[in-house]
């Protein structure tokens, strides 16, 4: 199998230089045939690629130890899930994942666009073959995921990483990929459009969605890595400054700015300079990124292996990339000049190239900032560094003017504002950000900087909120609607608008989120047993130690109570876990107790047996959550705007205003009613050291039901240490011989019991390890809501169609249209 | 030269400026030698208050903890050099004999005083197989 993948990946490499070659021949020929074929190849690509990961995946599957890649990264001992996540959990696989999703996107791409962009579409597919055979050329020569052992075949392999076996780190790493690989399509688009010469706005059209998603994508997997970093690495935050966390916020940011200059070349005709720069840096940052994290450049306290052969390659590939994308700006400059001349730095295009030259800044800064120490090491010969507090330093003040101008900007008028509109526009949101920060100023809070970012969100939202409510008051008056279906209607006549704005609102809550950190509190105690430690208004006591093992790994897990002003509220289970095969590594499971206005983090990072003595670091983090909140109300925002049109058509129609009244108070309750204190920590589950369980479905089992003594406070059969449990578990011994299912034996307790008592389902880990998810899914469940709802009202309404006439009055939507134009 | 090309340059040349010494004289207090053991014992007297990120490896049995606390006395050496080191807080669990560590803090003539959460202990093993074979975390 494994010499047929390498093959594979020749084939692949041969096809894509081909279909870069007959595009870029075709294109220059004007020959219909190349560049069909050059197309054809490219899918062919697609179909290589898919083979080539099938083959990788099955390898994974089998346990085929005689691939190195399979050896490094699995072991006969994980489950199915993580062995087929180890095809992107190295080096050589996750380039292998690259290509694919840069083929699949390719082919994507071209499909959708082969018709609408024909003059375009055979340099971009050169382009994407171009970037495709570079990385398969890195597998071949250097990184192949197909190498086999020459000598003597390990048995087993070594295994993931521990902390790489981990629910968020499944999606973490494609979400991310998703994001990084889906931004070279905008540069394959702009790529050949420089080279074209066709310099309108039509490749702008093609990208924008691709942007839209990729940004969506690339926003989802920083907020992963976020959350991943919290939950998993136990140092008590979400966001260190990391060579390896800012590799995937440099493409972040300039993406950022690209969504927001492409309006003003759209609306303006200017920028378009601007435009395609950011649109080569994006892909340029993505792939330094990569060459950052992966080459050994710099380095990090995560030690990253060197490989200097691959930074070779990284630099030559990079350095051609910014060769020829610019010397083609260059020789199309004249076709570039800008129609437009800014009229006005009190308009919304300043706004916007303002809050594009901060974005900008930002990325350098934080590029600059994170290869500082290589730098200084390469001209002054000494190696200084900075840290976390010069990042934050710059980034706190940079964050907060990219706050304001977010709600600034949509108040500024497009060309020029004359004052009296500023007056109308800014009343309330600056009288909302006063009010919000004298109440700060009473209650006490610190103005800097955490006050001014409560204040600047006040003055954000008050902008969204006056946006949508006097479009909606617009609408209102023409369509005689009431004002929620008002605002549907709204939402679907200028859908990027809208749900832009929905993405601000998102981004206002990551902010109020970032804003708690100011207020953090933490605390490094050693405790014994019975001693307790407080921390702001937390106490907490620790009870104990226990020692479990559920066969593929031993927890240590600290027993604690906490107490709230001195009330008992709960209690908290930290952990250590070793891993098989890792023992020198373990891994820190964290206990938080959640709550939207703090959380109460506990970390165990070491402990004595001996003495049951815990060393605990204790943090209390307020107004944590709001950040992943925000992130699921920017992924309901970026949802809308990327809708098809089609999908608003019910409420730009005339419909029952009662049923989009409905929907909007469904959708309002789903976001805002789901909220609860959410409690995420790992139940302290597992086997007492002395095993007895004989299969894995007994010691499930054990799991399942609680000891019934009553005097040990509902332990899982598998822990409870009483002579009770032990006659328990000596039963489900017999029933478990006695080949009943699960079911059966359950049903066998409550019958025995009379009630569900013995059951421990209540306490079921599997939902505690999806609360994280909550967000997301209202996100997700929302759109996809408004979604079907969308689809049927549109089918109705064709059915229906006949009894009536649809737009009344063709004079009052034209005068709707332009109501709505003057809003802009 | 036109005047518009005038205004546009001043403009530039006056913001560049402007982020260039606001840029360096926050790197002055915000950056941090990245020095051995070796490197600067040699030469105690001329890094006495300097912040420093110092790299080395922990003396065998060097490691102490007072009792029922967390203060932790330790000594690093590289290529010879010894400097005596104390800390107060949670320490990683690759801090231990023979382990690669890197230290922030300051060096005085006591020895060096490790800030807290100033011990970093390098473990080249965290996220790859230790052929030391090249990967990072996938992604972030």
């Amino acid at each position: 199998m494994a010499s047929l993948g390498s093959f594979v990946l020749l084939a692949t490499f041969v096809v894509s230089i081909y279909a870069a070659a007959i595009s870029v021949a075709g294109a220059r020929r004007g020959s219909r045939r190349f560049v069909e074929s050059g197309i054809g190849a490219l899918y062919l690509t697609t179909a290589l690629a898919t083979v080539a990961s099938g083959i990788i995946v099955h390898a994974f599957v089998v346990g085929d130890y005689t691939i190195r890649y399979v050896q490094q990264y699995s072991d006969a001992a994980q489950p199915l899930f993580y062995k087929l996540t180890s095809y992107w959990g190295g080096l050589d696989g996750s380039i292998l994942f690259w290509v694919f999703l840069l083929s699949l996107f390719g082919t994507i791409a071209v499909a959708t666009n082969r018709e609408r962009h024909r003059e375009l579409i055979p340099y971009v597919v050169a382009v994407i073959a171009v970037v495709q055979a570079f990385f398969l050329f890195l597998m071949i020569v250097h990184r192949n995921p197909f190498d086999t052992f020459l000598t003597a075949v390990p048995d087993d392999g070594r295994g993931l990483n521990p902390l790489l076996q981990n629910p968020y780190m499944v999606i973490h790493p494609p979400s991310l990929y998703i994001g990084f690989v889906g931004m070279t399509i905008p540069f394959a688009f702009g790529m050949a459009a420089l080279i074209t010469g066709h310099l309108d706005d039509a490749w702008l059209r093609a990208v924008r969605r691709w942007t839209m998603l990729s940004w969506l994508f690339l926003s989802f997997g920083l907020t992963l890595g976020m959350i991943w970093a919290y939950e998993e690495l136990g140092w008590g935050g979400y966001w260190g400054w990391d060579p390896v966390e800012n590799a995937g916020l440099l493409p972040w940011f300039t993406a950022t700015a690209f969504l927001h200059s492409v309006i003003v070349q759209e609306r303006r005709a200017m920028l378009r300079i601007w435009n395609v720069t950011l649109v080569i840096v994006t892909f340029f940052l993505t792939i330094f990124g990569t060459f950052m994290t992966r080459s050994g450049v710099v380095q990090s306290v995560h030690a990253f292996g060197e490989d200097r052969d691959l930074a070779l390659m990284f630099t030559g590939f990079m350095a051609l990339t910014l060769i020829f994308s610019f010397g083609w700006v260059i020789r199309r400059l004249p076709l570039l000049r800008s129609r437009n001349e800014l009229d006005s730095w009190l308009s919304r295009e300043a706004a916007f190239l303002a809050n594009n030259w901060i974005l900008l800044f930002s990325a350098l800064f934080v590029l600059f900032a994170t290869m500082f120490p290589t730098l200084s090491e390469a001209v002054t010969g000494e190696r200084l560094t900075v840290g976390p507090p010069f990042f934050n330093k710059w980034m706190a003040p940079i964050g907060l003017i990219l706050l304001f101008l977010t709600g600034a900007a949509p108040l500024l008028a497009w060309r020029k504002s004359t004052a009296s509109n500023l007056r109308e526009q800014f009343l309330w949101p600056v009288a909302a950000a006063l009010v919000t920060g004298g109440a700060l100023v009473a209650l006490g809070v610190r103005a800097w900087s955490s006050g001014i970012c409560f204040a600047l969100c006040g003055f954000v939202t008050a902008t969204i909120v006056q946006e949508f409510y006097r479009g909606a008051r617009v609408r209102q008056g023409a369509t005689g609607t009431d004002l929620l279906t008002a605002i549907i209607g709204l939402v679907g006549r200028n859908k990027r608008r809208y749900g832009g704005y929905i993405v601000h609102l998102g981004i206002v809550l990551v902010f109020f989120g970032f804003a708690g950190d100011g207020f953090k509190q933490e605390e490094q105690v050693l405790l014994k047993p019975g001693q307790s430690a407080t921390v702001g208004h937390f106490t907490v006591r620790h009870d104990a130690i226990r020692v479990t093992d559920d066969g593929q790994k031993q927890m240590i897990t600290g027993h604690l109570t906490v107490f709230e002003d001195g009330r008992e509220i709960g209690r908290l289970y930290p952990a250590k876990w070793f891993f098989r095969k890792h023992e020198d590594q373990p891994t820190t499971e964290v206990a938080i107790r959640r709550s939207f206005a703090e959380d109460l983090y506990v970390v165990m990072p070491a402990f004595d047996l001996k003495d049951q003595s815990a060393s605990l670091h204790i943090v209390i983090n307020p107004l944590v959550n709001w950040i992943w909140v925000g992130f699921g109300i920017m992924a309901l925002g970026t949802g809308i705007a990327l809708l098809p049109d089609t999908a608003f058509a019910f409420a730009t129609a005339k419909l029952p205003a009662a049923a989009a009244a409905r929907t909007t108070a469904l959708l309002l309750t789903l976001l805002f009613a789901l909220p609860g204190a959410v409690r995420a920590q790992h139940n302290d589950t597992g086997q007492p050291v002395p095993v007895v369980a004989r299969t894995p479905f007994e010691r499930a089992m054990q799991k399942k039901l609680i000891c019934m003594c009553g005097g040990c406070g509902r332990q899982l059969l598998s822990e409870c240490q009483c002579g009770m449990a032990s006659d328990m578990r000596a039963e489900l011994a017999r029933l478990v011989s006695e080949g009943r299912t699960e079911e059966q034996i359950i049903q066998y307790y409550v019958a025995k019991y009379g009630s569900q008592e013995p059951l421990a389902a209540p306490i079921d880990e599997g939902f505690n390890r999806l609360a994280w998810a909550v967000p997301y899914l209202i996100g997700l469940g929302s759109f996809g809501l408004l979604g079907v709802i969308a689809f049927r009202w549109t089918r109705r309404r064709e059915a229906a169609a006949t009894p009536d006439p649809a737009p009344a009055d063709p004079a009052l939507e034209a005068r709707l249209d332009e109501e709505l134009r003057d809003l802009d | 030269m036109t005047h518009k090309a005038l205004k546009i340059g001043a403009t530039t040349v006056v913001l560049v400026l402007a982020f260039g010494g606001l840029l360096w004289s926050t790197l002055q207090d915000g950056t941090e030698y990245y020095k051995h053991v070796d490197e600067v014992m040699a030469q105690p007297d001329a890094w006495y208050g300097k912040r420093l990120q110092l790299h080395g490896y922990v003396v065998p049995a060097s490691i102490l903890r007072k009792r029922d606390s967390l203060d932790y006395k330790f000594k690093v050496e590289s290529k010879g050099y010894v400097v005596p080191a104390t800390y107060s807080g949670i320490v990683p669990d690759t801090f231990k004999d023979d382990a690669e560590v890197v230290l922030k803090g300051t060096l005085t003539p006591e020895g060096f005083q490790v800030e807290p959460n100033g011990v970093m202990a390098k473990c080249p093993s965290k996220y790859e197989p230790k052929s030391g074979s090249a990967t990072a975390p996938p992604g972030v």
